[in-house]
């Protein structure tokens, strides 16, 4: 069973800070929004995703819907229907964790010991998110987006 | 009474001899069937190996015959060049030839003349004679001849035509006439569908054939032609594929099974493990392939004439598309050649090198081919440099995806399957937890194979009846029943004097087998170590890429001119 750090019970109420209800709706073309999540993501959303593994997020519902409106800014131009399913990233936690992943539609942020399969199609983001060059893993139905610590993406279909 | 008594022992003794021969010879059937049973195994050992043995044979064997025919393929295909397009190789050679001969004026006007006129008798429907045509006739101030021998160039090719009168002008160092059909040659061309020849003005570009003029007005082209590319939708997510695909046909397409051969024979993951790790190699093949480009000066030529001549020869020797199927051909073959028969491999080569073979293509196609293929694309390395300058950035990027799908394909975990036993591993750090299960495995099926090797319920029941028989004739002196009683004992005995054999050489067998079970897990572990220790640092090469990507500067395309003078290109 993956361990859920957030002291709260995973809800499917969305709150105002849930990614999958917040944003513009813009009307850009699939390429327009490759070429959007193709950018060279911001420094303070580094910031905010890596510290998923950090002790401030791990019991706050506040600083998780803080995180989550972090994300919502820096995809701001890009509708909701084509931000991140989730994401996926290295965990310092120590063995046994392996890996830890933020579910954009339920907020949570689960810690995945090695064998421990992850949810909702991040499971092929894990190998990956183990490499140390990524700092996380941008988990999409289509698309895999490697970003490293200076903001590069790269971006794996499938 | 005492004489009976004495008859009746004597006659026991004769039973008990009798049973205890056949003891012994049961005893021998025993060992024989154990022998027997042993050869069994033992040929069910080679009988797998006879299997894999001829598996590998048969593929080999397809491999060697795809090899064969590839090779008769190549040959037939050049054959067929030959015959087809052989006479314009006279042609060709004669481009150059007029043009160094004027230069020396030490052929007769009269044989420019009639060499061509030959020429054009020769080879007809092909667009260099009539030019060559032209050519004589400009040498020999023949100016009606020579426009009509030009029109009908033009006619043939125009866009070959015109460029080969370009350089011809740059050779002469008539500036303006360059210029003029350059900008023709510019006017017909269209960014996204450039002919392969196009590579011909790079190539006169990046080697400094041209002076400052036309070069400024050729740099402000090409740039225009990738402004207007970018504008389209889906320009940059295209450069991103083609270089994609142009990096990746660089990845070895090699076996490692010799190296890594518990786990070719053990691992049902070995093919995705092989493929990852011919995935790694990209970098290292990049590197080398970019270090062979920046490495090095790039010898220039003598002159300007000797330059021109070098591109005169390339334009009309590479890019006639009449010949391209059977161009396309020849290469597939080599493919094939190259990979020692595997034509999955060489067509899958072919696929991701295959648009440097397609008769139009886009300028940044152009690019790519020129930068990857050279030796398709007929690039010089000046203009690998030029390419791979202008398209740092895209190459860059690709590069980025390429090394995240690679490694994102990785196997995470190894599987490993040993006697029926299957087992995973992400880097052999539960050796001792899989050992612990394979030897429980082992134990498990050597517990099985003991089970069925005890003393029975028949042999039980003979011990008893026996026993009760022979203490029912005692007694009484009844041969019958000891006689009955003796031989159920006996044989209770016996069989479990043959069962406790079989067992302890079931107990020897699979004490053995857990032995090189074992060993087969533990080489298979370290081998899983030392695949992720090759792989991480095939991997690691992906940074050195990288770094010389960023390391190409504008000032490194510093390209020296046959006027003396400097351009930085990129």
């Amino acid at each position: 069973m993956a361990r859920t750090i957030l002291g709260a019970k995973p809800t499917l109420d969305h709150s105002s800070a849930s990614l999958a209800t917040r944003g513009p709706s813009l009307s850009l073309s699939p390429q327009q929004v490759e070429a959007r999540l193709r950018q060279q993501r911001s420094r303070k959303y580094i910031d905010a995703v890596t510290k998923l593994d950090a002790g401030s997020h791990v019991h706050s519902k506040e600083a998780v819907d803080e995180l989550l409106r972090e994300i919502g800014q820096e995809l701001r131009e890009v509708s909701a229907d084509f931000w991140p399913i989730g994401y996926v990233s290295k965990c310092y936690l120590g063995a046994p964790y392996e890996v830890h992943s933020l579910d954009r539609t339920g907020n949570i942020i689960c810690h995945y010991k090695a064998g421990q399969s992850l949810p909702n199609g991040m499971e092929r983001a894990r190998t990956i998110a183990r490499h140390p060059q990524y700092a996380f893993i941008e988990v999409y139905s289509d698309k895999l987006i490697a970003v490293t610590q200076s903001g590069d993406v790269s971006l794996i279909k499938g | 009474m005492s004489t009976e008594r004495i008859i009746h022992l004597a006659d026991l003794a004769f039973i008990e001899n009798g049973i205890r021969t056949i003891r012994s010879d049961v005893a021998v059937v025993s060992q024989q069937v154990e022998g027997v049973g042993n050869e069994l195994a033992h040929t069910r050992s080679e009988l797998a190996q006879l299997e894999q043995l001829f598996r590998e044979f048969i593929a080999a064997d397809a491999m060697a015959k795809e090899l064969q025919l590839a090779e008769t393929r190549q040959v037939k295909v050049r054959q067929e060049l030959e015959t087809k397009y052989g006479y314009y190789d006279q042609v060709r050679r004669q481009a150059t030839g007029i043009l160094q001969a004027a230069d020396i004026s030490i052929v007769r006007q009269e044989t420019i003349t009639s060499a061509t006129e030959e020429l054009m008798l020769a080879a007809p429907r092909y667009w260099l004679a009539p030019a060559l045509v032209a050519l004589g006739a400009w040498i020999n101030d023949n100016q009606a001849l020579a426009t009509k021998a030009l029109a009908e160039a033009l006619r043939r090719d125009d866009e070959k035509t015109t460029l080969f009168f370009a350089l011809v002008s740059r050779r002469a160092s008539r500036a303006a006439a360059c210029g003029t059909w350059l900008d023709r040659y510019f006017g017909m061309q269209d960014p996204s569908k450039l002919d392969r020849q196009t590579v011909v003005l790079v190539d006169a570009l990046a080697s400094g054939v041209f002076g400052a003029d036309v070069r400024n007005k050729i740099t402000s082209r090409t740039e225009a032609w990738i402004e207007e590319l970018s504008q389209r939708a889906g320009f940059v997510e295209e450069q991103r594929t083609q270089w994609n695909a142009a990096l990746r046909s660089k990845a070895p397409t090699l076996d490692s099974a010799q190296r890594y051969r518990y786990l070719a024979k053990h691992s049902p993951t070995w093919n995705d493990l092989n493929a990852s790790m011919n995935s790694a190699g990209i970098h290292a093949a990049v590197l080398e392939h970019f270090r062979q480009i920046f490495n090095g000066q790039i010898p220039p030529s003598p002159n300007i004439q000797v330059a021109v001549d070098n591109l005169l020869h390339k334009l009309v020797k590479n890019f006639d598309d009449e010949e391209l199927p059977l161009r396309r051909d020849e290469r597939l073959c080599q493919l094939i050649i190259d990979e020692r028969g595997n034509r999955k491999a060489a067509q899958d080569r072919y696929a991701l090198e295959s648009a440097a073979l397609d008769e139009q293509i886009n300028f940044t196609q152009l690019l790519t081919n020129a930068a990857m293929h050279p030796e398709i694309a007929h690039s010089s390395r000046d203009t690998q440099r030029y390419a791979t300058a202008l398209s740092k950035q895209w190459i860059k990027e690709a590069h980025g995806d390429v090394t995240a799908a690679v490694r994102a394909a990785v196997p995470p975990s190894v599987q490993i399957d040993i006697e029926g036993w299957s087992g995973t591993t992400d880097n052999g750090e539960n050796e001792e937890k899989l050992a612990g299960s394979l030897a429980k495995y082992i134990d498990g099926l050597k517990d099985a194979a003991l089970a069925v090797l005890k003393v029975g319920v028949m042999h039980w029941a003979a011990l008893v009846i026996g026993g009760s028989f022979l203490l029912w004739g005692l007694p009484t002196l009844n041969l019958l029943l000891m006689g009955l009683g003796a031989g159920g004992v006996i044989w209770f005995f016996t069989a479990r004097s043959k069962i406790q054999k079989a067992r302890a050489g079931v107990e020897a067998k699979f004490a053995a087998l857990k032995e090189q079970a074992r060993e087969m897990l533990k080489a298979s572990i370290a081998e899983v170590v030392e695949w992720r220790r090759e792989f991480a640092r095939r991997d690691a090469a992906a940074a050195d890429v990288t770094a010389l990507l960023d390391d190409i500067s504008p000032q490194q395309y510093v390209l020296s001119s046959h006027d003396n003078a400097r351009k930085v290109m990129a």
